[in-house]
């Protein structure tokens, strides 16, 4: 009996004109939306092997590890694709030296696209369009499934057969849940087509396994949509009452809250004085370390400023290009001065009180970020998380890797490199 | 008898649970409006005019004509719009800041060097900030509200009109009257436009009681005129959407395949379409050069038309020195000695290189300009070459012309740059009428030499206002309320067409 209950739903859904315009519609916005979406990434990358060279090329000419101020560059994630989340509009790339320990605030511009005005325009990711497309189809199979079938008489009918309740409403359920899969396969499976006619984008089985991931909780929201729709038409006598109440419930949760709460909730308050109270502490790390070094070129013979001292290097002034008189002198002569010993006793301990401070500084950087900008971030998404529609627009953005943490993570990163790279 | 219609239809909408619900969004989502712009208007408002002062202090400081001239115009500040919260206009994300463009010093000979005078910042986008780290959402301004809920809430209201109507049968008696068909479609579209802006006019009034409550929010005529215009253009693309309706419904025999496909429509024309066709159409049109691209060829102009001169003159100097002293001389000098050496003979600039010297000044801030201006124009024609194919879209349209006449967005920004650059020539032609006006200078602009030296008055000096007048606004949005206007009318023609042809 159950199976009959569900052969008839599928059909009476599969054969309806609704169906295959929903269908025909979903797809022909995936493909071009893809198609969007793969233009900007390969746009990205193109400014990601860019800088990638950039660096490359700093690397080579730098003639002393300590003045290098390496970039480091985050590549774009191909499954921004499916979720452009915090990929495309963070910063992607942080200056790493020793005497700077990479937080969120020394992170660079995003990779762009040609044109930055472009940006006006808001991007859509395939997740929006699902999450705005299917959620509407889920509500529409679901608001007249009880509600238009006792208006119309069916349900008693069917309910005459030797049949309970609950497996009326599986029925449902399941044929409404392949009626939605089949427009998600079929448009994923254009969007893997495409992916691989373009080139530029590689998929590795971790890369599939997220879109796995992303499938799965795609077909979580969507059955909680289709349910809540269920129960709406449960709930109410006439189909026409739940399709309204069903497209209210609809533009509640997906277009008004999530934009509503951000908009017009302030989750934390002001944060400005915890960041003016880091900057002090900042600046008076910044008076020990001066402190420190006047008491070391107390104990010294070295007179003048630093870094050169009184000391004149032809190949020094060479470098730095200037044309001043001292320097003119100094490109005709070229001293072996007797404090060079000392100079170089100087900068090997301005370097361990310079590191020792860098870590001091990124410390305190960190917490005040983790403070403020995480948390007020971190405070945002989970009022947003209210609507279902932003839990799925987050949930698939951790398995794509774009969303806060994985930031955070590239940040951790970051700074295991340059641990890596100075010692 | 068409009012009758009308009339009758209204009631219908008046009782129904859409009309609650519409009503209740509408007024929940101004009221949010206005309490936040409350919240956030003043302390922009008062952020611009601090700044503002501080900067015009900061013009009027110099009293020397060179100093004016290297401080330059100083900090412009694009004024906040006093109806920001109809448009956002993408303002966090433009810049609402240009200053100088930096400065260097380079030197020509030990002694002497060249300094640079202001120039026009590149603008940059803000892209990037600290706070995009927070999860993105829509701004809830009249933009928003209207864009979104005046094309959605429509179509709520005219899917089952005529198709609804010819299931249950009623079409065929009321057209068994002697009423004609096109009566009937213009009551339903009355019945519907009115069900739908009587709750939205209602929701702009206590939006602007709300907002009217606060000394902050100074609304003059020319803003009122515009709100006007604003609820005008609004009430029009709501029209535009429930003939979209009628002619679905028209089209259609069941009333769920008339909603299903609205609802398609609808997400393609206001979902999809404003965002993505821009980005689409950017495809095809001439590439503009990336931001390395550009910086490259700048760079390379620059060593050409700056260093490359300057250096020739760094080694003449140099070839000047060894030729009077020999280099064992100046080896056995002491230190000392040789500087004060060199100096001395720096310092013995012949007068017929100043002329150069503020030519080379004065190009450097020629060539950065028009660098920067010929890089941005092409930027921002394929953004408005863009914007121009998302007009496909009428969400779109209203867009750009609620941010137009609102005063923000890219218009805006173009306007503020165009005012940017009014401004700087006009102090610089400032400058080279005081210049003139002193007999005894050499009329060098870009060196302190070659410089008149009076004091200048510091009232007399230009000052930046940032102004945008009710035409200039109207200008820019006259041709996006023409084309909604020529969309309704279509629209409405094709119900008709589509509704004549059909069988009840």
């Amino acid at each position: 009996m159950l199976r009959t209950l569900i052969r008839q739903e599928l059909l009476v859904h599969l054969m309806s004109a609704r169906f295959f315009a929903a269908v025909v519609i979903t797809v022909l916005l995936v493909v071009a939306n893809t198609f969007v979406l793969l233009g900007a990434y390969e746009e990205r990358l193109a400014n990601y092997s860019q800088r990638e060279a950039v660096i490359r090329e700093k690397i080579a000419d730098a003639p002393t590890y300590s003045v290098l101020r390496l970039a480091v560059a985050r590549p774009p994630n191909p499954l921004s694709l499916f979720s452009a989340g915090l990929d495309t509009r963070f910063g992607s790339s942080v200056d790493i030296s020793h005497t700077q320990v990479p937080s969120l605030l020394s992170v660079g511009a995003p990779l762009s696209s040609k044109n930055p005005y472009l940006n006006l325009f808001s991007h859509i990711d395939l997740v929006f369009l699902f999450q705005v497309v299917l959620s509407l189809l889920a509500l529409l199979f679901a608001y007249d499934a009880i509600a238009g079938d006792s208006e119309a008489g069916t349900l008693r009918l069917v309910l005459s057969h030797s049949v309970g309740r609950g497996a009326v409403l599986f029925a449902k359920y399941l044929a409404a849940m392949v009626c939605l899969l089949l427009p998600l396969l079929m448009s994923l499976l254009l969007v893997l087509i495409q992916c691989t006619l373009s080139r530029s984008l590689q998929l590795g089985p971790a890369e599939f396994l997220r879109i796995g991931g992303i499938v799965v909780t795609t077909v979580v929201y969507l059955s909680g949509f289709y349910l809540i729709g269920l129960l709406i038409s449960t709930m109410t006598r006439r189909a026409a009452t739940s399709l309204i109440l069903c497209m209210f419930v609809w533009v509640v949760l997906v277009l008004v809250y999530p934009n509503w709460s951000r908009f017009a909730i302030k989750p934390i308050g002001d944060t400005s004085a915890r960041r003016t109270s880091t900057y002090q502490q900042i600046d008076q790390m910044r008076e020990e370390e001066e402190r420190e070094e006047r008491r070391f070129l107390a104990n010294s013979p070295l007179t003048g400023k630093p870094p050169w001292f009184n000391i004149d290097f032809s190949e020094s002034w060479r470098r730095s290009g200037g044309h001043g008189a001292d320097q003119l002198i100094g490109k005709l002569r070229n001293t072996a001065d007797p404090l060079v010993p000392h100079l170089q006793q100087y900068h090997a301990f301005m370097s361990q009180v310079q590191t020792r401070l860098a870590e001091k500084e990124g410390l305190a950087k960190q917490q005040m970020v983790a403070e403020t900008y995480l948390r007020r971030a971190r405070w945002d998404e989970r009022l947003m998380k209210l609507s279902p529609a932003s839990l799925y627009t987050f949930a698939t953005a951790a398995w794509a890797g774009t969303d806060v943490d994985g930031i955070v993570d590239y940040l951790r990163a970051t700074r295991r490199y340059r641990r890596a790279f100075i010692t | 008898m068409i009012w009758h219609i009308v009339t009758r239809e209204f009631s219908d909408h008046l009782n129904s649970l859409r009309f609650a619900l519409t009503t209740f969004i509408l007024v929940a989502l101004m009221v949010t409006n206005a309490v936040v712009h409350l919240q956030t208007h003043p302390d922009r408002v008062r952020h611009y005019s601090e700044s503002v002062t501080t900067a015009r202090n900061a013009v009027r400081a110099p009293t020397q004509l060179y100093l004016l001239l290297q401080k330059g115009p100083g900090d412009f500040r694009k004024r906040p719009s006093p109806l920001a919260f109809v448009a956002d206009g993408g303002e966090a994300l433009l810049p609402g800041r240009i200053w100088s463009g930096g400065s260097w010093s380079k030197t020509t000979s030990p002694g002497n060097s060249l300094k640079s005078v202001w120039w026009m910042g590149y603008p940059h986008l803000n892209l990037g900030a600290m706070s995009s780290l927070r999860p993105t959402a829509t701004k809830i301004d009249w933009v928003f509200i209207i864009t979104y809920l005046l094309s959605f809430l429509p179509l709520m209201f005219t899917f089952d009109a005529l198709s609804g109507e010819r299931e249950q049968g009623t079409l065929r008696l009321c057209l068994a009257n002697p009423i004609s068909r096109h009566a009937l479609l213009l009551g339903k579209f009355i019945g519907a436009l009115f069900a739908v802006l009587m709750p939205f006019y209602f929701a702009v009034l206590l939006n602007l009681a709300i907002l009217s409550t606060d000394t902050w929010i100074q609304l003059d005529t020319a803003a009122w005129s515009r709100l006007g215009l604003i609820v005008l253009i609004a009430s029009c693309y709501a029209g535009i959407f429930i003939a979209v309706g009628l002619i679905v419904s028209a089209a259609t025999r069941e009333s769920r395949l008339t909603l299903i496909l609205l609802l398609l429509i609808w997400v393609t024309i206001v979902v999809f379409m404003p965002s993505t066709l821009g980005t689409l159409a950017a495809k095809w049109m001439s590439p503009v050069q990336t931001q390395h691209q550009f910086n490259k060829a700048k760079k390379a102009a620059l060593a050409q038309a700056i260093d490359e001169p300057i250096k020739q003159m760094q080694e003449q100097f140099e070839k000047q020195l060894l030729s009077r002293y020999s280099l064992g001389a100046l080896l056995k000098m002491p230190r000392a000695e040789a500087q004060a050496m060199v100096e001395a003979e720096s310092a013995k600039v012949d007068d017929a290189d100043l002329p150069m010297l503020a030519a080379l000044v004065m190009k450097d801030v020629e060539v950065r300009e028009r660098f920067n201006r010929e890089h941005l124009a092409a930027q921002s024609a394929q953004v408005l070459q863009a914007r121009a194919i998302t007009r496909f879209s009428p969400a779109a349209t209203v867009q750009y012309a609620l941010e137009s006449l609102a005063g923000t967005g890219f218009n805006r920004h173009l306007h503020f740059l165009d005012s940017v650059r009014l401004h700087i020539r006009q102090f610089r032609e400032f400058i080279a009428e005081r210049e003139r006006a002193d007999a005894t200078s050499l009329h060098l602009i870009g060196i302190p030499q070659g410089m008149s030296e009076k004091p200048v008055p510091p009232q007399a000096i230009p000052i930046f206002e940032d102004t945008l007048t009710f035409r200039d606004t109207l200008n820019t949005a006259m041709g996006d309320i023409l084309l909604l206007v020529l969309l309704l009318g279509g629209f409405l023609l094709g119900a008709f067409l589509v509704f004549v042809r059909s069988e009840v």
